[in-house]
């Protein structure tokens, strides 16, 4: 298992049940894979015994294995695949929850390098993919392992070189198989991940602005391009399958080879005597000794395609590990050890005072910072209106407001520096309505609830009526009505219309809300700004409306306008 | 589950072509194995009988050449699977990206495009394990298992009957067993797909999630999610493995009670050691191709439900897909005869809609309109929210079906395939991974340089370097910039290809009045050169700047 850094390890690590939940399946493997041999070596010495005519009653032992292990071989191979894959099942739970658990920290701000269709394609594809260790790679490993390790000490008893010959037989069709088709395919296993992710990226992005493709007689030569995508993935699916074939036939080949050497080391043996458990050979013997290697190779022929797997499954660890940062940059803020408490979890919140000196913050793996200088200060009561040219920083700026960034120079809530309380503890005072609002892919009741759980519908009812939803969320259907994935369902203006209800319902004493109206008509977006500011006016609520269109004067207490930086 | 689907022939012809390759593959391989068994066997009897290793060897030899072409023979069969699905799989999904640029944008934006381009990538790949598993499996048991079981029969008559008896049984358990799989299978496809946007959903919204510190209750909600998928996924697995239980049993059974009937008449001396040993060497290889079609039954089901998926789509014509603007002259394609495209010194006229109806399934959203665009004047379309103006947009670009004469300089312009008499930017900006010149520039002849700097400063975004490098989706700009850049491309159509009409879309609504005051002045330039530019916005300043205002009235629904 070399080639794989520490963090694909940590995932695959992920992957892995542990053994309680792994053992049961792995001891079916076995047993069942041992009792397939067992039934062609029982039935082999079993019809050659009997065409030398001895008594019946010899033969009963053997006419009663037969049966048992076709009966047992079934059973057990049954409770194998259910107990490994309900395992592996299990430990997806697992998988996926420490994948979310080391995204946690970092997102939003420290995710945004990776592209929607590849996030998409990782997160459905290689998570999938990771199940595949146990299943795929670790369990046939063993069982194929253990059960080639048993024959060959059997036949080894039998005919010490048809023994080793097997063993021969097996590490060769093993190591030269893998390392064969590993040389042929393992560039095209390597290419396959990222190109259906180029490929994810491309589909979506055609599927998505389909009637901007259309619109701009683009969508011919786009489909073309897609085209030449989809033949880049081809090919290389073509030249990892020369390389799964080529294992196989190796396999094949030294099957052969080993069922050839039993007969060709079996045969003097005859004469000249066989091993411990049969100093002298007969025939009954023998044939065990040259058909067993044909039913270990069947089990032995997991191993290649485990091989097959552990690679596919090593470069989805290598990309959920990209995704992943291992270390949270710099530009993220990680909490100190022990942060202070602005207020005690079971105290209501007091007035809350914000104040920003000299404030500059940065995005990860940028140079420059996005805003700089910072100077500001709301108190409660306080409405402010931050404007700014595109790109003068307003977005970065909200996001280091409730922490998703890290800074330098101060930030200070009623005097405390922010950097010395808790992330969860800064985003429990200080609310931010984005300007891309994520709603979820279910009921507006849910979308709003997550806010503040114990909200009753009259409630949600109430602010979706200060918000001016009232009417539409009724036309719609009421507070079950669906917002579609990615709020598919509802136009850009109601999407930040339910986000800024769900700001009001949670009651941030300092709200920052960015660009609400970048996408709601101008006569909605002076009503909708004139909720935001009223609500704050008789709640004991400072709030810092970011917006690059004018507000009227007698709304805000205060302006402040960021330089360009550049 | 139909063990092979006719619609993926006739949808993927790579898949006609591996079903011959792949039967003149495995009959070769039968073959191979009869002679495997006959010279394995032949071996065997003649060491019994007392013969010595040297007199053996040519028997020996023709062993090995044997087990070589049948290495050979094995390599062939997997390389031809995988290319077979390789190919089917591009042919497919060529098919279905066909089929979505037919539909429409209209069609398209009614589905979730997530889900489109799952089933497009990921549930594609589902094929895989069909084709390299399944169907040469399948193949096998149409051309191996009848022939084994004839020279089984030649041989032994009671083994061969025993074979013929129990083989049937196989199918029969499959049937019953993949009728009761099939309801849970299609279940648990949906449920998967559910949960592939389900957990996207919780990752993509997790600043959201944060804001509200409701990130640690995510945890609760995915387990859940994946507890669901598990004990779903066990239901569907606890009856496909049944059905791998039950032949497995069948066949290990039927090897059991062919030995220990040969055996017993052995003993008699009613049957050759010869004939006996051929005979049990063959048995399982009868059976071996059926119990892998019943091992890969599950992994092929996931495979074929995907295809059914994209059958659907591919299958699906109860929607017209070229809509079509009921005027006199509007055949399908009547854009690409529109007899002033690229002269716009030779003014077409004005832009004529005239009692122009949309509807959208049974409600009417736009009803009798008649508007006029003069060239030469910058015309602004407002209306409160919903009321239906992108509606009309899409309408005038042909993705929504109207009815009512649409006319520029009184020639018809009817939806087509083309419409190079138009320009337009929409709501989203739509960007592309790229440059920003490629964007700009998107679906023109050539790029020009200095035509792609100067639609940038029309649109207000002369900032925005044209070298500057995209993500998926116009990552990498502000929302004002991928706006202006969007609206630059639709400038850059309209100069590049001398078209008559611009439309934008709300251009300006994440716009500071800056940048505004510079797109308004472009727009001013774009109509000083003939063209009828129509920007549907609310912005007070973009309303002033307009030579005419048009409102549309909101229909009232009883």
């Amino acid at each position: 298992m070399s080639d794989v850094t520490t963090a694909a390890r940590d995932v695959l690590r992920l992957a892995q049940p542990r053994p309680r939940w792994f053992a049961p399946g792995l001891l079916a493997g076995i047993g069942s894979a041992v009792m397939a041999v067992a039934l062609l070596a029982c039935s082999a010495w079993l019809i050659t015994r009997a065409a030398e005519m001895p008594s019946l009653a010899l033969l009963g032992m053997a006419i009663v294995g037969v049966r048992a292990f076709a009966i047992f071989r079934s059973v057990l191979r049954y409770l194998e695949r259910m107990t490994s894959h309900d395992a592996a099942f299990r430990q997806l739970a697992e998988l996926r929850l420490g994948i979310f658990r080391r995204i946690v920290p970092v997102a939003p701000a420290g995710l945004a390098s990776t592209g929607r269709g590849d996030l998409l394609t990782r997160l459905v594809r290689d998570v999938d993919d990771l199940q595949d260790l146990p299943l795929r790679v670790v369990q046939p490993l063993l069982v194929a392992g253990v059960t080639a390790a048993l024959s060959v000490i059997g036949i080894w008893l039998i005919v010490p070189m048809a023994g080793l010959t097997l063993l021969v037989c097996l590490m060769l069709a093993g190591v030269l198989g893998t390392v064969l088709s590993g040389s042929l395919s393992a560039r095209a296993d390597r290419e396959l991940a990222p190109l259906r992710g180029a490929l994810a990226d491309e589909v979506l992005e055609v599927v998505e602005n389909l009637d901007v493709l259309t619109a701009f007689d683009a969508l011919s030569p786009r489909l073309v391009q897609l085209a030449r995508t989809d033949e880049r993935l081809r090919r290389a699916t073509l030249r990892r399958s020369v390389g799964v074939g080529v294992q196989s036939a190796v396999v094949a080949l030294f099957a052969g080879a080993a069922t050839l050497g039993a007969l060709f080391f079996g045969i003097p043996a005859l004469e000249s005597g066989g091993g411990l458990l049969s100093p002298d050979l007969l025939v009954p013997t023998l044939v065990v000794a040259v058909l067993v290697p044909m039913a270990v190779f069947e089990v032995f022929g997991m191993i290649p395609l485990a091989a097959a797997a552990w690679r596919q499954v090593r470069v989805s660890a290598r990309r959920v590990a990209e995704v992943v940062p291992q270390a949270v940059p710099a530009e993220i803020p990680v909490d100190v050890v022990k942060p202070q408490e602005l207020f005690s979890p079971d105290q209501a919140f007091g007035p809350v005072v914000l104040e920003l000196t000299d404030l500059d913050a940065r995005w990860p793996g940028q140079v420059d910072t996005a805003v700089a200088g910072v100077t500001l200060r709301l108190a409660p009561g306080d409405r402010v209106h931050l404007a700014g040219p595109s790109g003068a920083g307003k977005t970065t700026l909200a996001q280091t407001l409730v922490r998703f960034l890290d800074y330098t120079g101060s930030y200070r809530l009623n005097g405390v520096e922010a950097r010395l309380l808790a992330q969860s503890e800064v985003r429990r005072v200080v609310g931010l309505c984005e300007q891309r609002p994520w709603l979820f892919d279910d009921s507006i009741r849910q979308n709003l609830l997550f806010a503040r759980d114990t909200a009753t519908d009259a409630e949600l009812e109430a602010v979706l009526a200060r918000v001016g939803l009232a009417v539409w969320a009724a036309q719609r259907g009421g507070l079950d009505a669906r917002v579609g994935e990615r709020g598919a369902l509802v136009s850009g203006g109601q999407a930040q219309r339910i986000a800024l209800a769900r700001a009001l319902l949670a009651d941030f004493p300092v709200l920052i809300v960015d660009e609400p109206t970048a996408n709601v008509d101008s006569a909605g977006a002076d009503a909708l700004v004139r909720d935001i500011l009223t609500a704050a006016a008789d709640a004991h609520r400072a709030v810092l409306l970011i917006s690059h269109t004018p507000v009227p004067d007698e709304l805000v207490t205060a302006r402040v306008t960021l330089p360009g930086l550049r | 589950m139909r063990p092979l689907d006719p619609r993926l022939l006739r949808y993927a012809h790579a898949a006609r072509r591996f079903l011959l390759i792949g039967a003149l593959l495995g009959f070769a391989q039968t073959l191979v194995v009869i002679a495997f068994a006959w010279l394995l066997t032949r071996t065997i009897t003649l060491t019994a009988a007392g013969e010595s290793l040297s007199t053996i060897m040519s028997t020996l030899a023709a062993l090995a050449c044997v087990v070589v072409v049948r290495s050979v023979l094995i390599w062939l069969l997997e390389v031809a699977a995988n290319r077979g699905a390789a190919q089917v799989k591009s042919q497919l999904r060529a098919r279905v990206m066909a089929k979505l640029a037919e539909r429409g944008p209209d069609w398209v934006a009614s589905q979730q495009s997530a889900r489109l381009s799952t089933v497009v990538t990921t549930g594609l790949d589902a094929l895989d394990n069909y084709f390299a598993r399944y169907l040469p499996q399948l193949l096998l048991t149409m051309i191996a298992t009848p022939i084994l079981i004839a020279v089984i029969l030649w041989q032994d008559l009671a083994s061969g009957l025993t074979v013929i008896i129990v083989i049937p049984l196989i199918p029969v358990f499959m049937i019953l067993i993949g009728k009761v799989t099939q309801s849970v299978q299609q279940e648990q496809w949906k449920a998967l797909q559910r949960l592939s946007t389900g957990f996207l959903d919780v990752v993509g919204g997790l600043g959201t999630l944060k804001i509200y510190g409701r990130e640690r209750r995510q945890f609760d909600r995915i387990r859940s999610i994946t507890e669901e998928y598990r004990t779903r996924t066990m239901k569907v697995l606890r009856v496909s493995f049944l059905s791998g239980f039950v032949l497995e049993l069948a066949a290990s059974l039927s090897v059991a009670l062919i030995a220990v009937s040969i055996g017993l008449r052995l003993i008699d001396g009613a049957l050759l050691l010869g004939v006996g040993l051929f005979v049990l060497l063959l048995a399982p290889e009868a059976f071996l191709p059926l119990r892998q079609v019943g091992a890969q039954f599950h992994a092929a089901a996931d495979g074929l439900a995907a295809a059914e998926e994209l059958f659907t789509i591919l299958d699906d014509d109860s929607v017209a897909t070229v809509p079509a603007v009921s005027t006199a002259d509007a055949a399908a394609g009547a854009g690409l005869a529109f007899p002033y495209a690229g002269q716009l010194g030779q003014a077409a006229g004005a832009l004529r809609l005239e009692g122009v109806t949309v509807r959208r399934g049974d409600s009417v959203v736009i009803d009798q309109l008649h508007a006029e665009f003069a060239p030469g004047e910058l015309s602004v379309l407002r209306g409160v929210s919903g009321v239906g103006k992108s509606t009309l947009v899409a309408a005038l670009l042909g993705f929504v079906p109207c009815t009512g004469a649409l006319t520029l300089g009184g020639v018809a312009v009817a939806a087509g395939a083309t419409r190079p008499w138009l320009a337009w930017s929409g709501q989203r900006p739509g960007l592309f991974r790229g440059t920003v010149a490629e964007n700009v520039a998107l679906g023109a002849a050539s790029a020009e340089p200095g035509r792609i700097v100067q639609a940038l400063d029309w649109a207000g975004a002369a900032e925005v370097l044209p070298s500057t490098v995209l993500g998926v989706n116009g990552d990498g700009l502000s929302g004002g910039q991928a706006q202006r850049v969007a609206a630059a491309r639709a400038i850059y159509r309209a100069l590049a290809t001398e078209c008559h009409v611009l439309i934008l879309d709300e251009p300006s609504s994440a716009l500071d009045s800056d940048a505004e005051a510079r797109l308004l002045a472009g727009l001013r330039h774009l109509a000083d050169q003939g063209r009828i530019v129509i920007v549907v916005s609310h912005r007070p300043a973009v309303v002033a700047a307009a030579d005419r205002v048009i409102e549309l009235q909101e229909l009232i629904h009883v």
